[in-house]
């Protein structure tokens, strides 16, 4: 009998060790702020659906500060509108919803969930705003919270969010920032000293498309330097026209000393540029470094390779392994092609903000998908504040 | 009479037989000593031929061992040469290059044939190519001759250049003197070298760091504690007297005492091109200059904690280092 017990006894404490370790892996996000809240993104993009935990420093009067704390995402080409595409797309939805109240411990008030600008554009486009309502419909539904905010936001609003999200204060009204998506760029400014006046730029081109552009040219000589020569006419020919276009329309090279750019291309340059900076969630850099970059992708793209990366530094105090990690992230989402691309696009919008006489001050920033959860969060609490 | 007619047949007969006998006897007699003696010179044949072939490699090994000797010293004699010339070569790097690439594929041509003992036949054509070696390190000595007088001319120009700057200019001929603080703040000024390299146009002066206690009112007071200490605070003056008007940067880098870059934000902080190789900066300063003005710059560090030791402020301008100060917090 007390050999019985011994054994229930024994399973238990298994049991509980694992639950405990279970608990404590689940809410094992390190903390940067000494006070500070925990709140979660949910965003369905273009290609699926998005989840962030940001930590945001209740320090500071105005929310600037933040830290991302996860950041994942499930891809599912919600912009298809088929079927199979919308369950796949309401299953990541519920499940990173669930996820963040179940295995993260945040309460649903502090999670914020959006539609992105992306879908909404092709919504409307393809004449699916039924669709997305339809969406928006089934994951109240399953998530039993019929009363629960998703709202869908637009170029503007999402631009305005991001900046205000993003740049910190001291730089907000001498900031252009511009997103370089995969399949578009957008981003803007704020032209008269206040945050409700936001000036939106848009380009058609983003790292994807310029890189299938150049692709479609290639014909049968697949080799790197055709691609090169295919990218530069890309460039060169109706992406100038329109990238020189739109940075004049904008006005923005007369009222910006800071130009900031976030997107996926922007991380991944920043990363690879300056592996020495990979806490810093922004890194400047100038035009003559991003253009050596290029060429370091174009004729030594080994050299960006996960060990060869971390080859030259000297600094004792650097974290290699995750150097390393992180390298090997940009080098799995990015290959040399699309890198190509994507900074062969940022170098000729950079280029139109490269003056002789004034030269504008360039960042690269490499969290920009989260900033809007923090202008969100920001715009929402203060709404409740208003409202109560 | 038929008698002595028979008796001088028999006779001719004898002698006729006699001269026979005679002639076989000589021709036997020669046959037997020809054929010992060609056994005999054969043998000498043997010895001999494998003492000529024996001289004649001799010989030959010889001949390829003065054209091994002539050959290495030929190469000795270029490799001293070219290093020299290597490191003036920027003008006339193509027509060098072009020479060089010649001279390399004969040289290893040279090298095959010298390679090859059993070919012994290629030792005049490798004899003629040494001697084209040797025209080719002439031509060579000749250009390196040359680039040495232009360098050389150059290097004359170069002084002259930067003697009348320093005419024009006595405070850049100058080392800087940057001002001594309190002593107990244990403040070190250090002099910098590089400021007298005629192409760093800016001089660095009156270097300040100072740490600063915020109280709750919001006064800054100055503290040499690093527990009290809230924020470091740092000063500078520029001056430029040569270059004209111009938007100018300069970065800042402040090393904690283990050795870290205390950065400003990742807003401010980021990476530069300096001579001792790429570095981090806590932060970048732009200004727009006029010709002869004493620019004075200041710059505030914000961190959460400051450890006790030596806290070393640099500035530098275009990767120069032009300013170096030192300030300890106990």
């Amino acid at each position: 009998m007390s050999k019985v017990n011994g054994k229930y006894l024994f399973l238990l404490a298994c049991l509980c060790i694992s639950a405990c370790s279970i608990t404590y892996a689940q809410n094992n996000y390190k903390l940067k702020f000494k006070r500070s809240d925990v709140y979660a993104g949910i965003e369905v993009g273009s290609k699926g659906v998005k989840m962030s935990l940001v930590e945001i420093n209740k320090d500071n009067q105005k929310i600037s500060e933040f830290n991302i704390l996860k950041d994942t995402s499930i891809n599912t080409d919600f912009i298809s509108f088929t079927q199979p595409t919308f369950q796949a797309t309401l299953n990541g939805f519920v499940g990173l919803y669930n996820t963040a109240i179940n295995n993260y411990k945040i309460s649903p008030e502090k999670i914020f969930t959006v539609i992105s600008s992306g879908v909404k554009i092709q919504a409307e486009k393809f004449e699916k705003n039924a669709w997305v309502s339809g969406f928006i419909d089934s994951f109240k539904l399953r998530i039993k919270e019929p009363a629960r905010l998703v709202e869908v936001i637009d170029a503007l609003q999402e631009g305005r969010l991001s900046h205000l999200g993003i740049v910190p204060t001291s730089r907000r009204y001498n900031t252009f920032l511009i997103d370089i998506g995969s399949g578009n760029t957008k981003g803007g400014y704020f032209p008269n000293g206040n945050t409700t006046d936001f000036k939106l730029f848009q380009l058609s081109w983003g790292t994807k498309s310029t890189a299938n552009a150049a692709d479609k040219r290639m014909e049968d000589d697949k080799t790197t330097s055709n691609f090169n020569k295919q990218l530069y006419r890309v460039l060169a020919g109706s992406a100038n026209d329109e990238i020189v276009y739109s940075v004049n329309l904008s006005g923005a090279y007369n009222m910006s000393d800071n130009i900031a750019f976030s997107g996926g291309i922007a991380w991944s340059v920043a990363t690879l540029i300056n592996p020495e900076l990979l806490d810093n969630p922004v890194v400047p850099v100038t035009y003559e470094e991003v253009e050596k970059f290029y060429e370091r992708i174009y004729k030594n793209y080994q050299s960006l390779q996960g060990e060869e990366i971390v080859k030259g530094l000297t600094d004792p105090f650097l974290n290699i392994p995750a150097i390393v990690k992180e390298a090997k992230t940009v080098n799995k989402v990015f290959d040399q092609q699309s890198l190509m691309a994507g900074t062969g696009l940022l170098l000729k919008i950079m280029r139109q903000f490269e003056g002789i006489y004034e030269k504008k001050q360039f960042y690269l920033v490499k969290n920009g998908q989260v900033g809007w959860v923090t202008a969100y969060v920001e715009q929402s609490l203060s709404n409740q504040n208003v409202a109560k | 009479m038929r008698d002595s007619k028979s008796s001088v047949l028999l006779l001719v007969s004898l002698i006729l037989f006699l001269m026979s006998f005679v002639i076989l006897c000589t021709w036997g007699y020669n046959a037997y000593y020809k054929s010992k003696e060609q056994k005999h010179v054969k043998s000498n044949l043997k010895e001999d031929s494998a003492a000529i072939a024996k001289a004649t490699s001799a010989i030959a090994n010889a001949t390829r061992d003065s054209l091994q000797n002539i050959y290495a010293a030929t190469i000795r004699n270029f490799d001293s040469k070219l290093d020299s010339t290597s490191n003036y070569t920027d003008s006339i790097r193509k027509p060098l290059d072009e020479k060089l690439g010649e001279f390399i594929t004969l040289k290893n041509e040279i090298a095959e044939i010298l390679k090859d003992k059993n070919n012994d036949a290629d030792l005049g054509l490798a004899r003629q190519k040494i001697y084209e070696l040797q025209i080719r390190v002439d031509e060579l000595a000749g250009k390196n001759k040359n680039i040495e007088q232009e360098n050389k001319r150059l290097f004359a120009m170069l002084n002259q250049l930067s003697g009348s700057m320093n005419e024009r200019n006595p405070v850049n001929a100058k080392q800087v003197v940057f001002e001594e603080r309190s002593p107990n703040e244990k403040t070190k000024s250090v002099l910098n070298p590089i400021t007298s390299n005629a192409s760093n146009l800016f001089i660095a002066s009156d270097l300040r760091l100072s740490a600063l206690t915020i109280t709750d009112n919001n006064k800054e007071i100055e503290t040499s504690q690093a527990i009290q200490t809230d924020k470091l605070a740092g000063a500078f003056t520029l001056k430029n007297d040569l270059s004209p008007n111009y938007n100018a940067e300069v970065v800042v880098v402040v090393l904690q005492p283990d050795g870290r870059v205390l950065q400003k934000s990742s807003w401010e902080s980021g990476t530069f091109s300096s001579n001792e190789g790429k570095k981090v900066y806590s932060c970048k300063m732009r200004f727009d200059y006029t010709k002869g003005e004493s620019k004075k710059l200041v710059f505030s560090l914000v961190n959460d904690n400051y450890m006790r030791g030596n806290y070393i402020m640099q500035i530098y301008y275009n990767g120069l280092l032009i300013g170096k100060l030192s300030k300890i917090l106990s």
